[in-house]
């Protein structure tokens, strides 16, 4: 998480970098518009969501609600559990470390399927593969390609994961690939867009000279680019896999597979000590995958 | 910033010896973690149920056209305010939660000292918490803790949120250039001084940048907190799934991927705008 942060930070700064001319010709007119667009946005959210009906504002307010939770707590913890705790249960802990593991499996799953996809195409994806930036010869059928991708990888991102795994139950069999292909496909326009702008923002001089020295265009796109961009794509995989695993228990919730069922079905049955075991479970996976991630990201770099 | 220092120059060890340079182990690590997790799941079932092609089919001919009747466009258009009202309430809230933290994790408002550590190392745990836990996981507790209210739903959204979001400011209000801030401190200013004028402005316009980016992202968030509930885009399109109704589900989904879309354009432009 902590690298992940970092990554995603990078990204955003050197999507500002790439374009050195300014949209608008008063750059402070069009904050000040902004700022003033989000309090009027800001104002108006707030007052719709208190002043509706079922607000919460009556329901924070009154201690009957703050009795609730803490019986709540009370109850995630076992304390005057009528039945052992689950967390007590050593059977128990193999159960839904089996779950945990099916969900690591599924995680993983969908984030090679991703990586697949967008390593098939991040390349269309980028603007001056087909415009001849990379010293190759303008293609108006790359440049046609490169929209469609573009199109693709922004609707794929802009759909959650979860509204892709209540599409694909209704024509798949419930269970962890359906779950692993919904985690793909949002994954896989995230990581799409930001590979192919790493491919947009990368120096082009290796591309250029290896094309003058007579290169043909592919042997120009796999030694000249995919050396370069192949660090960063790699470095975006792992991050996006941290926040994978953090999804993966929700997708669980409609596609029936690992802890999320299992979160969904004790909640519904009351098993609030069982709803504690999973959700540590669930805290160790992230841990876990957020450590392990780290290390291979060192693995990945390039020094 | 580590991607310039990638690109640029950076010697790449040619033909590193020994079978397991970083690269090799990586590769087979990432290959390997694939297979594994392709042979671990229980493929038992094939992978379309009875009636899933036909149903597949149904649903890609319903593209073409979506619902596009008048009352039904006015449903999703309210549908898309709901979800963007609790984005946008959901980005405040983690805003509200998320500076005062990032502020006391970046630890730039203490004077040098040892007793500097323990406030620090508390804010840095709190914000690794709160982001360690899925929004959605937040709002199903919540709810079950709560009861199901906006409110709750603000909340579960705010907190995982709060928790990135006060760590990219500790990170920036860390990261600025450091030679204002000494000619603050040469000038006799207290370190929260240094921070209202030398900190905190620097770092603002990416700040403002992510937040925006990470608005974008609340987007999605709000519309899948129909979960556990909440009107929205999300549970218009469960209520249209549940009733066969591809047209609508479509029209639905392509409103969500404008509403993302126009706060990733209005993004990107604010960004490029407080850069130059």
């Amino acid at each position: 998480m902590e690298q992940h942060a970092e990554t995603e930070l990078d990204n955003v700064t050197t999507q500002t970098d790439k374009s050195g001319v300014s949209p608008t010709s008063h750059p402070i007119s069009f904050a000040r518009i902004s700022a003033i667009g989000f309090l009027v946005l800001m104002v108006f959210s707030w007052g719709y969501l208190l002043v509706g009906s079922n607000s919460g504002l009556a329901d924070f307010s009154s201690s009957e609600t703050w009795d609730n939770a803490s019986r709540f707590v009370q109850e995630l913890a076992g304390v005057n559990s009528p039945v052992r705790p689950a967390f007590l249960n050593r059977d128990r802990w193999f159960e839904t470390g089996k779950l945990a593991y099916q969900t690591l499996a599924m995680s993983v799953l969908a984030i090679g399927l991703a990586g697949i996809a967008v390593l098939a195409t991040f390349l269309p994806g980028a603007r001056n593969v087909g415009n001849g930036d990379l010293g190759g010869a303008y293609s108006p059928a790359w440049c046609l390609l490169y929209y469609l991708v573009r199109a693709v990888f922004a609707f794929t991102r802009a759909v959650p994961e979860l509204v892709w795994a209540l599409l694909l139950v209704f024509f798949l069999s419930p269970g962890i690939v359906a779950g692993a292909l919904a985690l793909a496909l949002h994954n896989y326009g995230v990581l799409g867009k930001l590979s192919s702008e790493v491919v947009e923002n990368l120096d082009p001089t290796p591309a250029k000279a290896l094309k003058r020295a007579g290169a043909g265009n592919l042997q120009m796109l796999l030694y000249g680019v995919v050396p370069q961009a192949l660090p960063h794509f790699v470095t975006y995989l792992l991050y996006r896999w941290e926040v994978v695993i953090r999804t993966t228990v929700v997708v669980g919730f409609v596609s029936a597979g690992g802890l999320g069922r299992e979160l969904r079905l004790s909640l519904s049955f009351f098993h609030y000590t069982e709803v504690f075991q999973i959700i540590i479970w669930y805290l160790i996976l992230v841990i876990t995958v957020d450590l392990l991630a780290a290390w291979l990201r060192r693995l990945a770099r390039l020094e | 910033m580590v991607l310039e220092a990638v690109w640029t120059g950076t010697p790449v060890r040619m033909g590193a010896p020994g079978l397991l340079d970083h690269r090799r182990l990586l590769t087979l690590l990432m290959v390997g973690a694939v297979i594994l997790s392709v042979v671990g799941i229980d493929w038992g079932s094939p992978l379309f149920h009875t009636g899933g092609g036909g149903a597949a089919r149904n649903f890609l001919a319903a593209l073409f056209p979506p619902e596009l009747s008048p009352s039904f466009l006015g449903l999703a258009l309210a549908a898309s305010w709901q979800t963007l009202a609790f984005a946008v309430a959901g980005i405040t809230l983690a805003i509200v939660l998320g500076l005062p933290l990032g502020v006391i994790a970046s630890g730039s408002v203490f004077d040098a000292g040892q007793s500097s550590i323990a406030p620090i190392a508390a804010a840095r745990f709190f914000l690794a918490a709160i982001r360690s836990i899925h929004e959605l996981v937040w709002a199903v507790l919540f709810v079950a803790a709560f009861g199901l209210s906006s409110l709750t739903a603000i909340l579960a959204l705010a907190l995982p949120y709060a928790g990135i979001l006060g760590r990219i400011y500790a990170d920036l209000f860390n990261n600025v250039p450091q030679e204002p801030l000494q000619a603050l401190r040469a000038s006799g200013a207290s370190p929260f001084r240094v921070f209202l004028y030398g900190r905190l402005p620097m770092a603002l316009p990416d700040a403002i940048g992510y937040t925006f980016y990470r608005f974008e992202c609340a987007i999605r968030a709000a519309a899948i907190m129909s979960f556990v509930g909440i009107r929205g885009l999300g549970y218009e399109i469960q209520l249209s799934l549940n009733d066969l109704l591809f047209g609508q589900v479509w029209t639905l989904m392509l409103f969500l991927v404008a509403l993302v879309l126009v706060v990733d354009r209005w993004s990107s432009t604010l960004r490029r705008s407080l850069i130059t």
